[in-house]
């Protein structure tokens, strides 16, 4: 898949963000990848909330690190790792975050090594459900800080895959819970700092992909509407799996002449698949205001690889 | 029409005649399961398959409850289930009896701020301490919060239904995390954070100079990153909540051993996307290898295996005056038959595959249908799970 933003990304964060299922993951390896054959410095990145020793249990990429399948490499970990060129990839970790957030708070960095292995603060972290996430965005403020010794920027685009649609929006509302809890201290200044990155349209900006089918398309409007709530840029549509049309306007007239029971003939079944999609499009198109970038469903021959698949493992 | 009836079904093909007799491996889990939970990778459409399954308990005469947990508006309706209900909705006796269907059918989409209510209310003695607990600012941010808590709210839900015994079927649709097992951790992870250990830190009046040191250091710690203020608030927010960590760690204990006994069921509900099926496989072996949790087969949901009783286009004779367009579009759509045939016969193979992964193992597919999902398509949904021999009929007078 290739997906070729036309005048390259102006922002520094892109988060893709979708329904489960949708084909986010390919989506983030496809913009990653664009990005990165214009020599940019691009950090692909997914986000895990496993523990790595938790991940090292199973070896199974595609489940662990779906977005090195995509990108055809062995399992992404905390530390940046050149993949292609430009192109690097990460996994995004609660755990790397806090360790930072810590680090950057306690006087000593002994003191939030210490802190880290005391058990009392480390369940706290893992278990409190906010904090998470809010590591998640430390991370990313982290990594998108990190400068060259030239002063440029270590990572000039990092483009994030998130997990489900209530991640995109968990990612901004957690900060704001914690703003609105804390009255101050380093957590509420690292929320803030969260927020403001998030919402700045300047820097931040997300891609929203979806599936040519009714119920997809509204979540997708309604996903887009929860951005546009918490203040996140919404910069592309993608509509994934799109069937490809093979008939004329002509043909398709004349097959509807020829086929008087659509959904009893072989074959004819594809083409209201095909109307929906126009439909889709048409629909996304006018309700949110904005280009829709169509991706064609692979016609290949999957039938041998996902075979292949059920037979490997016992 | 006789003929076709006594065509082997998708959902007893492939198995061993003693198999066969029993029916369909999910009428078998409707009626003898109080839990049946759906797991599966996001996009399969395991609320569908959720909802399609609590329809089918009905049709077997059972009274069935459906817990979701984000399902679409457009499902919403079909099922409906209005999106902010205090209590499962039942849907109206007249809708189901239209179709012929004995049971009834209860819907809830979980709602974590309205379980962590109803459970703070059950638990706490009395109004003043509940209603304490519910205006702390940190127990109303958590219980708001979309991360995490669905995933606890999920399970704790299913407990209370069940232990309630208002229906003979609860049938969970497992919230949409990357890993679809999360919320079986849910209730650890909560116990984890419930742990005394941690809340010994933050309590005031625990004894001996360890407990008194650690709690120093915390203090420091805490007030360091959260700010000064919070670690009171966190201390009186576990000095109200403490009282309820007892019944709520052996609420998540009765949930894990619900889970795993006999009463209970999982099944892996994917897509024929490759994606989707390796997901598939890794839930099954985390379920049945690792966590040794009642697994008892995968449904193949828009599968493309149904083909019988379809035409081919081959079929189609064109008239001597036909068009030169007329047939280059036959042509086309003889080629695009020849993709479906493809799909059938790899969603068939698809499916034995399935059922060979382990001992006992099984599966039934559902059919690929055409546009929104209304009532009427979850009624075939539900058909082809238990009774697939009539879908073929169904589609046909659809």
């Amino acid at each position: 898949m290739s997906l070729r933003i036309r005048d390259g990304i102006a922002q520094r964060l892109v988060l893709v963000t979708g329904k489960g299922g949708v084909g986010k993951t390919t989506v983030t390896a496809a913009i990653a990848r664009s990005a990165a054959s214009s020599g940019k410095r691009v950090l692909a990145a997914e986000i895990s909330y496993e523990s790595p020793r938790e991940a090292g249990a199973t070896q199974d990429a595609e489940i662990t690190s779906p977005l090195a399948a995509a990108l055809g490499t062995s399992p992404l970990v905390d530390e940046p790792r050149r993949l292609d060129g430009t192109l690097h990839g990460a996994r995004l970790s609660p755990l790397a975050g806090h360790l930072q957030f810590l680090r950057d708070t306690l006087p000593m960095r002994l003191l939030a090594d210490a802190a880290m292995k005391s058990a009392a603060v480390r369940r706290f972290f893992i278990a409190a459900p906010t904090l998470a996430e809010l590591g998640i965005v430390y991370r990313l403020l982290h990594l998108l800080s990190l400068e060259r010794p030239n002063g440029q920027h270590e990572w000039e685009l990092v483009v994030c895959d998130l997990p489900a649609t209530g991640h995109a929006l968990a990612l901004a509302q957690v900060p704001q819970a914690l703003v609105d809890i804390l009255r101050g201290g380093p957590i509420h200044a690292a929320a803030q700092e969260g927020l403001s990155l998030l919402r700045d349209p300047a820097r931040t900006t997300s891609v929203l992909v979806t599936l040519p089918e009714p119920l997809p398309v509204s979540e997708a409007i309604e996903l887009h509407e929860g951005l546009h709530r918490l203040s996140i840029d919404c910069g592309l549509v993608v509509l994934n799996r799109v069937p490809e049309n093979p008939f004329s306007a002509e043909e398709r007239a004349a097959v509807e002449r020829m086929v008087t029971d659509r959904m009893r003939m072989l074959g004819a079944r594809r083409l209201p698949r095909i109307d929906r999609a126009r439909a889709a499009c048409d629909r996304l198109e006018h309700e949110l205001h904005m280009p829709v970038r169509v991706v064609y469903e692979a016609n290949a021959n999957v039938t041998t690889s996902v075979l292949e698949q059920l037979r490997g493992a016992p | 029409m006789t003929e076709r009836r006594s065509a082997p079904s998708l959902a007893t093909e492939g198995l061993a005649p003693s198999e066969r007799w029993k029916g369909p491996f999910i009428a078998r889990l409707l009626a003898d399961k109080r839990v049946v939970v759906c797991c599966g990778a996001g996009g399969v459409g395991k609320t569908t398959t959720a909802a399609a399954l609590g329809l089918a308990a009905a049709m077997l005469g059972k009274k069935a409850l459906v817990l979701t947990i984000d399902p679409a508006r457009r499902l919403a309706e079909a099922i409906g289930s209005p999106l902010a209900a205090r209590a499962p909705v039942p849907m109206p006796d007249a809708r189901l009896a239209e179709v012929g269907i004995r049971g009834t059918l209860s819907t809830w989409m979980v709602d974590p701020r309205i379980v962590f209510e109803g459970m703070v209310r059950r638990l706490t003695t009395d109004q003043i301490q509940a209603d304490a607990i519910l205006q702390n600012r940190i127990y109303r941010a958590l219980a708001q919060l979309v991360a995490g808590m669905q995933e606890y709210t999920a399970a704790e839900a299913l407990y209370g239904f069940v232990e309630g015994g208002d229906y003979d079927v609860v049938i969970l649709d497992t919230p949409p995390s990357r890993n679809a097992l999360d919320f079986l951790e849910a209730p650890r992870k909560l116990s984890l954070f419930l742990d005394e250990r941690i809340v010994g830190v933050f309590l005031p009046g625990s004894s001996g100079i360890f407990r008194n040191r650690a709690r120093q250091i915390a203090h420091g710690v805490f007030a360091r990153i959260f700010g000064e203020g919070f670690f009171d608030e966190m201390q009186q927010f576990l000095a109200t909540f403490s009282g309820m960590f007892v019944s709520m760690r052996s609420h998540a204990e009765s949930v894990r051993k619900l889970l795993k006994s006999d009463a209970s069921s999982f099944v892996v509900v994917t897509s024929p996307e490759p994606a989707a099926l390796a997901e598939a496989a890794h839930l099954e072996r985390t379920l049945a290898t690792e966590m040794l949790l009642p697994f008892s087969g995968f449904i193949l949901n828009r599968s493309w295996a149904y083909t019988r009783g379809l035409r081919s286009p081959s079929e189609l004779v064109l008239p001597p005056d036909a068009t030169r367009v007329d047939h280059a579009a036959l042509a086309k759509l003889e080629q695009l038959a020849a993709e479906e045939l493809r799909l059938a016969e790899r969603d068939r193979q698809l499916l034995s595959s399935l059922r060979k992964r382990r001992a006992g193992c099984q599966a039934a597919a559902t059919p690929q249908l055409d546009g929104d999902i209304d009532f009427a398509a979850l009624v075939l949904i539900a058909e082809s799970l238990i009774a697939p021999t009539t879908v073929e009929d169904a589609l046909e007078n659809r």
